[in-house]
């Protein structure tokens, strides 16, 4: 042990462990062929993500719109125009004020006023000149406007959770497929180090046998962790469309009377809007799959403890066990973590086990303290990172860490968990089949039917 | 490959998503005639009946069809059909009525289909897709010339999400005549439907595939075909079987797998 920590520190050990092939075997996955679950120690190596490039020649760069960019949006839009591979040239957003924002940002930039705005999404898809696409909108477009960029023939990064629902899950997934694009959605923890790190250690074998891994799904969210099902009263006309396009702001969701509050407010407090556990499982349950290399399946037990699902849209303290095939435990649960920092995992083996969260500390047994970086680990936001993988894999025709297969599958597991809480009791799941056994009322509630006019174009293999 | 932080700006509290929850700026009060919970509570028996009372509000309608999608069952088929025509609550009703396994629903959603008209008209189309209805691929088939476009698009979409060798056949003519902004919707309906074939008639599939790959088919859909006939190798014995590209697309046909060289 002595001899392994001599010379050791957190890069050359992040480097150890991913030319051990144990930090991202979801990387390499060639466009048109079938995601192939090849176990880490076959999974060939990413590509490198190269440093930032001093200067890249106009017809070198990719060409990017955006869709529905506010908050998190403008905060991923400053990190992508920040590398010189990309041009940003339109967004589309049905309300004006974001759109006006964008532009601003834009054009302040780059010094010029070529940014075009679009009041409708489909204008900005048309457009052949433009390659990729950065999407933050509201979580229940966020699926609709995958599949519908897909159809386009457009790379995308976007955020998540990337679905509402199992089955939207499966459809974005088939859709990124059939016509080729690159997808990496916005679970930017897969670049960062601390969980890389984690991670790591679980895939290379230095926690043992793996038993379990533990994935935070916060506390406090309220309202959409269960219930919700409330409306606001009307309490204005609705706007001009081409001011605030309220029909297009609900997208495929179920309709109701409009309130001025919803565009600002309403995502947290309605089921309609919102995908619950997905918060932040979407994050956590993604790296909990990577560590515990089953990100393309999911476990086939769900089992609720602890919590009280009242019905009025608060969830108790919780824990949901899950159970893969193989017998490891993925355990959700809002409770007793290390304090770490927000979207905690921790992972178990028979021999150690190691914790971390977004504070970027890591703890781990013992044993395995050896191993730990040198450098007392901070909190730093890997989104630029996460980025520069999604261009690399866009120039390479490559699918990145957090690729619509690897998101499907963690959103199909976080969906099931979140419907096992919903209905407040074991659950049993067949991922080939994409159903849960012998449970009618759950296999309901693996989809949200579209309102008109939207639909998935979906296969019927997908459910 | 993992790299040691980079610490490309200041420390800062990770922005949006996956945050720590910022104190949320209070919002309205949901009203008692909009709670949706005493409802969402209910058995079916009850939420039927709202459904069925004609005193009930269209909230209550409302919450009660979208609960029923998860628990009702064969007798709430009829009273949730009965507002497909309802300008608010046609959501909710396909919304309860799609997950019901229920054959009874595929009827009265058959039944409803010439009834209806616009936007409610194209929901109806959309969930007997989603449900994969063979049944009414007749009554499909015609919608895909309908003079709305939305009716069109929605008619062909679910044409190519039900799938099966009739659908290939409906599309493959539809791919003929149809026009913007039908035709792309055609085009993306045929490669599902192609997609969907392989397993069990692949011939046909590569076939629709094939024809698919055409120059004049949107690029989306071309590169698709083309990436499923690559991966499908070289068509040897079995090309005999497809029908030669004519006119326009088999000039204009680059991909090594149709042209007229071979």
């Amino acid at each position: 042990m002595a001899e392994e920590k001599k010379g050791l520190t957190r890069r050359s050990l992040g480097k150890a462990l991913a030319a051990a092939g144990t930090a991202a075997a979801s990387a390499g996955t060639v466009l048109g062929q079938a995601p192939a679950p090849a176990p880490a120690s076959q999974a060939p190596a990413p590509p490198a993500i190269g440093p930032r490039v001093a200067g890249v020649a106009i017809n070198d760069q990719l060409v990017f719109g955006g869709i529905g960019l506010r908050s998190r949006g403008m905060h991923d839009l400053r990190q992508l125009l920040s590398d010189p591979r990309v041009k940003f040239a339109a967004i589309a957003d049905i309300r004006d004020s974001a759109r006006e924002m964008v532009k601003s940002t834009v054009d302040n930039y780059y010094k010029n006023n070529d940014c075009v705005m679009y009041s409708d999404p489909a204008q900005l898809l048309a457009r052949k000149d433009i390659d990729c696409l950065l999407i933050a909108t509201s979580d229940r477009w966020h699926g609709p406007m995958a599949m519908w960029a897909a159809q386009s023939g457009k790379d995308m990064y976007i955020e998540k959770p990337a679905a509402m629902s199992i089955t939207e899950s499966y459809a974005l997934a088939d859709n990124v497929r059939r016509y080729g694009v690159v997808y990496q959605s916005g679970c930017q923890r897969k670049n960062q180090f601390a969980f890389e790190f984690a991670v790591g250690l679980a895939r290379s074998g230095k926690l043992g046998r793996l038993l379990e891994v533990h994935a935070d799904t916060a506390i406090g969210l309220g309202a959409v962790d269960a219930g919700g099902h409330g409306w606001w009263p009307a309490d204005a006309p609705e706007p001009n469309p081409l001011v605030f396009d309220w029909d297009k702001w609900l997208g495929p969701c179920l309709w109701r009377p409009y309130n001025s509050n919803y565009p600002d407010r309403g995502r947290g407090e309605f089921w309609d809007f919102h995908a619950g556990l997905l918060e932040w499982a979407s994050h956590t349950v993604a790296m909990a799959q990577w560590a515990a290399d089953m990100e393309y399946t999911e476990p086939v037990e769900y089992v609720p403890e602890g919590g009280t699902f009242r019905g009025d849209g608060l969830i108790d303290r919780y824990t949901i066990y899950c159970k893969y095939a193989n017998g490891v435990r993925l355990i959700l649960r809002n409770h007793s973590w290390m304090g770490l920092g927000s979207c905690s995992n921790r992972f178990v083996g028979t021999e150690g086990w190691v914790e971390t969260g977004d504070s970027g500390r890591i703890e781990v047994s013992s044993n395995l303290q050896p191993l730990l970086p040198t450098a007392k680990g901070t909190r730093y936001d890997p989104t630029l990172e996460h980025m520069r993988e999604f261009l690399e894999s866009v120039r390479a025709r490559v699918q990145p860490r957090a690729n619509a297969d690897v998101t499907a599958h963690t959103h199909v597991a976080a969906h099931a968990a979140w419907i096992c809480a919903q209905l407040n009791r074991k659950l049993t799941w067949d991922p080939a089949r994409r159903m849960f056994l012998n449970d009618e009322e759950a296999n309901r509630m693996r989809s949200r039917a579209y309102r008109e006019p939207w639909r998935m174009e979906a296969l019927a293999s997908s459910m | 490959m993992p790299q040691a932080p980079v610490q490309t700006q200041p420390p800062q509290p990770a922005a949006g998503r996956g945050a720590a929850p910022a104190q949320p700026a209070p919002s309205p009060k949901v009203p008692p005639e909009f709670d949706g919970l005493a409802i969402w509570k209910m058995e079916p028996a009850k939420l039927l009946a709202l459904v069925k009372d004609p005193n009930s509000t269209v909230f209550q309608k409302a919450i009660a069809c979208k609960k029923l999608a998860f628990v009702g069952n064969k007798d709430a088929v009829q009273p949730m059909a009965a507002l497909l025509g309802h300008p608010q609550l046609s959501c909710y009703a396909r919304f309860g009525l799609e997950p019901n396994p229920d054959p009874s629903v595929d009827d009265a959603l058959r039944a409803a289909l010439p009834k209806l008209k616009g936007r409610q008209q194209v929901g109806v189309i959309t969930t007997i897709g989603v449900r994969k209805d063979a049944k009414a691929l007749d009554a499909l088939t015609k919608l895909i010339d309908d003079s709305d476009p939305e009716i069109a698009q929605a008619a062909s979409a679910s044409v190519g999400m039900i799938g099966g060798l009739q659908a290939s056949k409906v599309l493959r003519a539809a791919l003929d005549r149809t026009k913007l902004p039908v035709f792309p919707v055609v085009a993306r309906a045929a490669l599902l439907c192609a997609e969907g074939l392989m397993p069990a008639n692949r011939t046909q599939g590569l076939e629709l595939y094939a024809h698919l790959s055409g120059s004049t088919m949107p690029e989306p859909v071309r590169r698709a075909a083309l990436r499923v006939l690559n991966a499908a190798g070289p068509a040897p014995a079995g090309m005999k079987q497809y029908p030669p590209p004519t006119g326009e697309a088999a000039d204009k046909d680059h991909s090594g797998f149709l042209g007229r060289g071979r």
